[in-house]
């Protein structure tokens, strides 16, 4: 049961070369805006030709270049999820999820779509026409219309975005639910890293068009393989690496040593670590100034949101304006508040389990 | 009533040549598909006596389409109530193919996608997602055609002359009547089809509003 797919579009100046796969659990395809995720998915539907390649799902070929394979949208049984859902506004709710299984006989097509309704909580909106549904009713109606066909495989295009933030935690449980008992490939589209993380096993980090990663999710989140994947992932702080003879790194643009725990075969050209992984310690700990990866650092500047601060810092000496900093931190209210009177500079330390390295 | 007969013939080949052609020009990739939709909106801006005079010499037996015309049905086509047929099909074209075409370009083109990777064919997917939801254009086109076809004069006289029971319809009948200086009967007439001009169109925009209000409540 796995969903190959290797295929290149050219559209004007946009260049989509991608090869990944999957298999009964959840693949995340991650990328920022633009970088082909949504084409991507749409030529796994059979919606956009690809110029090159090949797509196969279970051993049935739906595209292949080179034979000349191209298996319409309505035969290769590829469920898609639309961002805006895509619900027939003309047809109720039942009528919806009804619309894809209309050769069955009448009874057993009742039946499966109660049981799809019921599998999404949705039992008593059967007879409502879409428009006077919410945002996640929608949502849980194009799954249970998608799911009806008994797909092969099912695309998810960032299920989540045109919903209101305190909807997503609900809703994305009872996906995850969903996708539990769901056998076939899915491959899931999102530019929300923690939401992707979440929801998959699997992640396809995309860039400019191609893979730029592929793997476990911890992997990638731990060791990004690029600088690229790094801050697709949400990364924000790099430095220039240099190696020293005894094995530590030198930030060259933290000002910096580090020792790093990760085992690194290449020369590293860069070092990072992620905003809510760099520590700071109350300055009545400062004490640990000699101890590994621990500097003295100054404030720049602080950004708040309701449970959390991102602080601006520089190591070494203090910074000269607001503009002039090393690194990010990420801490939550309580902590800031509780060092944030104390006389600088407070002590940051980069754990050396929790710097990365990278090779370009 | 040679009128009425016309109109509700052209408005129903209308709108079975009209909705293929529409879709065809909603849909269509090709890359001259502007020379076609030019071709289709040419009576909008041609005088109808141009259209009728080609009409009437390329159907007249001298010429390749009239003499095949001939051949089949064993009469020609001009000064016939077949000839104002196809006459009046070709003037009001425009007004069919353009509305229906409308509506099919107001189609959410993801509900259409949605509907193939459900397993739907292009020609379901027509019927029971991209019909239903444009059925307002559908509808404004059948109309209008239906309208335009009871005003027309220039294709008529050029196509169909002025023949009494065949050809001779109500905008003919009151040019007649005011030729033969009948203002009592000319102006009872005008009345007629003024009064019937504006309920057709208050029909079509009633029931329209009814039916776009349906959708919306959807």
């Amino acid at each position: 049961m796995a969903l190959e797919v290797a295929i290149e579009k050219e559209i004007s100046d946009f260049r989509l070369a991608v090869a990944f796969s999957a298999d009964g659990a959840p693949v995340g395809l991650l990328g920022p805006s633009g970088s082909g995720k949504t084409m991507a998915l749409r030529a796994i539907a059979g919606l956009e030709t690809p110029d090159h390649g090949r797509i196969a799902l279970d051993g049935r070929v739906l595209y292949d270049s080179a034979r000349r394979i191209n298996v319409p949208a309505r035969e290769r049984r590829v469920g898609l999820l639309f961002q805006n859902y895509a619900l027939f506004p003309h047809l109720t709710v039942a009528e919806n999820i009804s619309f894809g299984i209309r050769r069955i006989a009448p009874d057993e097509r009742r039946q499966r779509v109660a049981e799809h309704l019921a599998a999404v909580h949705l039992s008593d909106l059967a007879e409502r026409y879409p428009g006077t549904l919410s945002g996640g009713e929608q949502q849980r109606v194009a799954l249970a219309r998608a799911l009806a066909i008994e797909p092969a495989a099912l695309l998810l295009d960032e299920p989540f975005s045109a919903l209101d933030t305190h909807l997503r935690g609900a809703l994305e449980r009872q996906l995850r639910e969903t996708l539990g008992s769901y056998r076939g490939a899915t491959i899931f589209v999102s530019h929300n890293l923690e939401e992707a993380y979440r929801v998959c096993e699997k992640l396809v980090v995309l860039s400019k068009g191609g893979v730029a990663a592929q793997g476990g999710k911890e992997e990638i989140f731990r060791h990004p393989p690029t600088i690229e994947v790094a801050r697709v992932t949400g990364c924000k702080n790099f430095s220039a690496a240099r190696r020293l003879a005894d094995g530590r790194v030198e930030a060259v643009d933290w000002d910096c040593t580090l020792r790093a725990a990760q085992e690194f075969a290449q020369t590293p050209k860069h070092i990072a670590i992620r905003a809510h992984h760099v520590r700071i310690h109350p300055a009545g700990q400062a004490a640990r100034d000699n101890s590994e990866n621990v500097f003295p650092c100054w404030l720049a500047a602080m950004t708040e949101t309701p449970f959390r601060v991102t602080l601006d810092l520089r190591i070494g000496a203090p910074p000269a304006g607001p503009a002039d900093f090393h690194l990010q931190a990420e801490v939550f209210k309580q902590e800031w508040e509780s060092f944030h009177d104390l006389p600088q500079p407070w002590a940051v330390e980069l754990a050396a389990d929790r710097v990365f390295l990278l090779p370009d | 009533m040679l009128s009425l007969k016309l109109a509700v013939s052209v408005a129903a080949i209308l709108l079975a040549i009209g909705l293929p052609i529409a879709y065809w020009v909603t849909f269509s990739r090709w890359r001259l598909k502007f020379l076609v939709e030019a071709i289709v909106a040419l009576p909008l801006v041609l005088p109808p006596t141009v259209l009728g005079y080609y009409l009437l010499v390329g159907l007249s037996p001298r010429h390749f389409a009239g003499r095949i015309w001939q051949a089949w049905f064993g009469h020609t086509l001009p000064f016939t109530f077949g000839g104002l047929l196809v006459g009046s099909v070709l003037y009001s074209l425009p007004f069919a193919v353009q509305p229906i075409a409308a509506g099919f370009d107001g189609v959410d083109r993801r509900l259409i996608e949605a509907a193939w990777t459900l397993g739907a064919s292009r020609f379901s997917t027509f019927l029971r997602v991209i019909l239903p939801l444009s059925a307002a254009g559908a509808v404004t086109g059948l109309v209008l055609s239906f309208a335009h076809t009871i005003g027309e004069f220039g294709v008529v006289l050029m196509v169909g002359g002025n023949i009494p029971g065949v050809t001779r319809t109500v905008s003919i009948d009151i040019y007649d009547q005011v030729q033969s200086a009948n203002y009592d009967t000319a102006d009872r007439t005008a009345l007629v089809m003024l009064l019937f001009a504006f309920v057709v169109l208050a029909i079509v925009y009633g029931t329209n509003r009814r039916a776009l209000a349906l959708w919306r409540r959807t």
